[in-house]
């Protein structure tokens, strides 16, 4: 039963993937529709999914990096069908949706860990809900400030081609990056929080010399000097598709790179 | 199908030699009466635009080829002589016709490809053909199936979705700059023709706020008014450009108005808020460094220009993706135009059979009782219906070719009578 509704998700989402190439290259609005409507039954069926496993385990399943990745999926599926449906970004599909396939067919691969005891604990599904929302949140701020430096290059150079033709405006490409920014700022915050409380409860001293907890902390850094930039400076354009970019990059870092290094969320 | 297409168009014909066919929006129902009760047509319509002039009929009473009938009604109205028009005219019959009919309400065939008006000047001639009591069974599936193309056309491609012309092209890089208009301001420097008619079109496309400065401060306040904006100051463009959003530029100057360090300021203090610089002016009025600036666009009309002629081939690539609905539609209309066919000759096989059955019955008329008599009548006809039924079915069910070939084969043995 699980394995069917992660097939299913999976293979909805190849089919989003798939129509959203097509879409970008033939520019018919249906295709840009398929694609939607696949990736939103996809999550759907990814959704049974979670909670099915949920149900199965008698625990929220994000333990480990097989089960996060499932998660991390999902809430870029999620992400991306917000910025979709508010947005309508029609090149979104084609840039999103690679990562989300490949979180998903990671886990394949991917042995399930056991679950440590000191996870047994409520908090766990706020530290990690949050974050993890976050992080999709930032991908998809990543790819609007992307999406942004494209549109104007072909303002500025004047000779419209792809990109012209497929995506918004600046000013809606800006709207969707500032909100994204804002939201996951504040999810990350959130996150953190629940975390540092958790932390202090439950677990032994030291926490904060933990790898993760600190590149966690960077991370939180680089979105609050972005935020900050962008508000009093206005930083946009490339500037902000620059810095958004490390702070992207300091998200995967503290995701996976930092697992390998000990500590007290290497699990 | 026998309606029949006669024509002329902006590829086929020079300007002198369109305007002298042309008709005119009073003289259409004459025109379409005289074709109709004069020559005979069962159907007409005539299309008559600055760019095309085309004729569609069908059926005359004396059999005489229509297309020949219609070059001779359109030499005739407009008295020249059948060797002026002989080189540019075109002739379509049945799934040609079709097609043509097809790409001209898509507005494929039209100078501009993709332009608007095309269709609702199509809309206007078959409404006054309608009026005119001049459409028929065949035009009227016809037309309002080629409105229904143009419908699929304009939703399903983007043939007719960029902007084509220097005014619409700076409102839409203003849209792909900003987004919605409404809430940005408009600033006019100088008051060149050009310059106005754009700033119409961004009004007109939902910009809020327009500030006007000129020279000469007389000029502003009266163009000012024009458009119901404010006097800006032409001495402190720098403060303007803080304002303003979009800059449009036509002065008669001879030398930069507005120069790099104007802008860079400007843009400091707007945080980077995009600003868009449309320069019509020939010779050009804005410095082209403005264009480096982040988050400043400047176009002069050279860049407007390149816009339109990237749109139009991105519309050619559009048309392609159209030609393939007309395709698929004139298909889909032939084949509808099949089965009205095969229908038509299911029908009447019924009844034949029934007449059949009825008059062997009448032959015998008074050897019954009038009760008994309706209970063979009934009888009879039931089994008419059984002997025709399995046909029926054959028929409907059939592929195209067979279907089409099996209804001729039928209609012949039984010599069964054309009946729409």
């Amino acid at each position: 039963m699980g394995g069917l509704l992660f097939n299913a998700a999976f293979g909805f989402y190849v089919v989003g993937l798939f129509h959203s190439g097509i879409a970008f290259l033939s520019k018919k609005d249906l295709f840009v529709r398929v694609a939607l409507y696949s990736v939103a039954a996809g999550f759907v069926f990814h959704s049974g999914f979670l909670i099915y496993q949920g149900i199965e385990k008698a625990f929220f399943p994000m333990i480990g990096l097989r089960e996060s990745l499932a998660f991390f999926a999902w809430t870029v599926t999620l992400c991306f069908l917000i910025a979709q449906f508010r947005y309508r970004v029609r090149a979104m599909g084609l840039f999103l949706l690679p990562l989300v396939a490949a979180s998903m067919l990671s886990t394949v691969f991917i042995k399930a860990s056991p679950i440590p005891d000191i996870l047994r604990s409520s908090w766990v599904y706020f530290h990690t809900t949050f974050l993890f929302l976050a992080y999709g949140m930032f991908f998809v701020t990543f790819l609007a400030a992307i999406f942004y430096l494209l549109q104007e290059r072909e303002l500025k150079r004047k000779k419209p081609r792809t990109f012209y033709y497929q995506l918004p405006s600046l000013s809606a490409l800006d709207h969707l990056f500032f909100n994204f920014l804002i939201w996951g700022f504040v999810f990350m915050t959130a996150g953190i929080v629940v975390g540092i409380i958790w932390a202090e409860q439950d677990w032994v001293k030291g926490w904060h010399s933990d790898p993760k907890v600190i590149a966690t902390m960077s991370t939180w850094v680089i979105y609050l000097v972005l935020i900050y930039l962008r508000v009093t400076a206005g930083w946009r354009g490339r500037r902000a598709a620059f810095l958004s970019l490390i702070g992207f990059l300091s998200i995967l870092f503290t995701f996976l790179g930092v697992s390998f290094l000990g500590g007290q969320h290497s699990f | 199908m026998d309606l029949v297409l006669v024509g002329l168009n902006h590829k086929t014909a020079p300007i002198e030699i369109r305007e002298k066919v042309a008709f005119h929006e009073e003289a259409l129902p004459l025109a379409l009466k005289s074709l109709v009760r004069e020559f005979g047509f069962d159907e007409a319509m005539i299309v008559s635009t600055c760019n095309r002039v085309e004729l569609l009929a069908s059926g005359t009473n004396n059999g005489a080829p229509v297309d020949g009938r219609l070059r001779e009604f359109l030499c005739r109205y407009h008295t020249l002589d059948a060797s002026v028009l002989k080189d540019h005219l075109y002739t379509y019959s049945n799934e040609e016709l079709v097609h043509h009919v097809f790409r001209v309400a898509s507005s494929l065939d039209s100078m501009i490809l993709g332009e608007a008006q095309i269709l609702g000047q199509l809309k206007q001639a078959y409404s006054c053909a309608e009026d005119s009591g001049a459409i028929g069974q065949r035009l009227g599936r016809l037309i309002p199936h080629a409105f229904f193309v143009a419908k699929r056309v304009r939703h399903e491609t983007k043939v007719g979705h960029s902007a084509v012309s220097i005014s619409s092209v700076a409102v839409e890089l203003a849209v792909k700059i900003f987004g919605e208009l409404a809430g940005r301001t408009v600033l006019l420097l100088g008051a060149g023709k050009m310059g106005e008619l754009a700033a119409r079109s961004l009004l007109a496309s939902g910009a809020s706020r327009i500030r006007v400065a000129n020279r000469t401060f007389e000029r502003a306040r009266e163009v000012a008014a024009k458009f119901g904006g404010e006097v800006a100051d032409f001495s402190r463009l720098e403060d303007e450009f803080v304002v303003s959003d979009i800059v449009i530029v036509s002065t008669g100057s001879k030398d930069f108005v507005v120069r790099k360090e104007h802008v860079d300021r400007a843009i400091h203090r707007r945080k980077y808020n995009p600003l868009f610089i449309v320069d019509i002016a020939v010779p050009r009025n804005v410095e082209p460094a403005v264009n480096a600036i982040e988050t400043a666009f400047c176009y002069d009309i050279d860049d407007l220009q390149a816009v339109v002629d990237a749109n139009l081939e991105e519309r050619l690539v559009e048309a392609e993706l159209a030609e393939s609905i007309i395709r698929e539609e004139v298909h889909n209309f032939s084949l509808g135009d099949q089965h009205r066919n095969v229908g038509a000759v299911v029908g009447s096989f019924r009844q034949t059979l029934e007449q059949i059955c009825l008059e062997e019955l009448s032959k015998v008329r008074d050897s019954f009782p009038e009760t008994e008599y309706r209970k063979l009548e009934q009888m009879m006809l039931r089994t008419a219906h059984r002997i025709a039924h399995p046909f029926m079915v054959e028929i409907k069910k059939g592929e195209q070719p067979t279907t089409a070939e099996a209804a001729a084969l039928i209609k012949r043995i039984f010599r069964l009578k054309d009946s729409e």
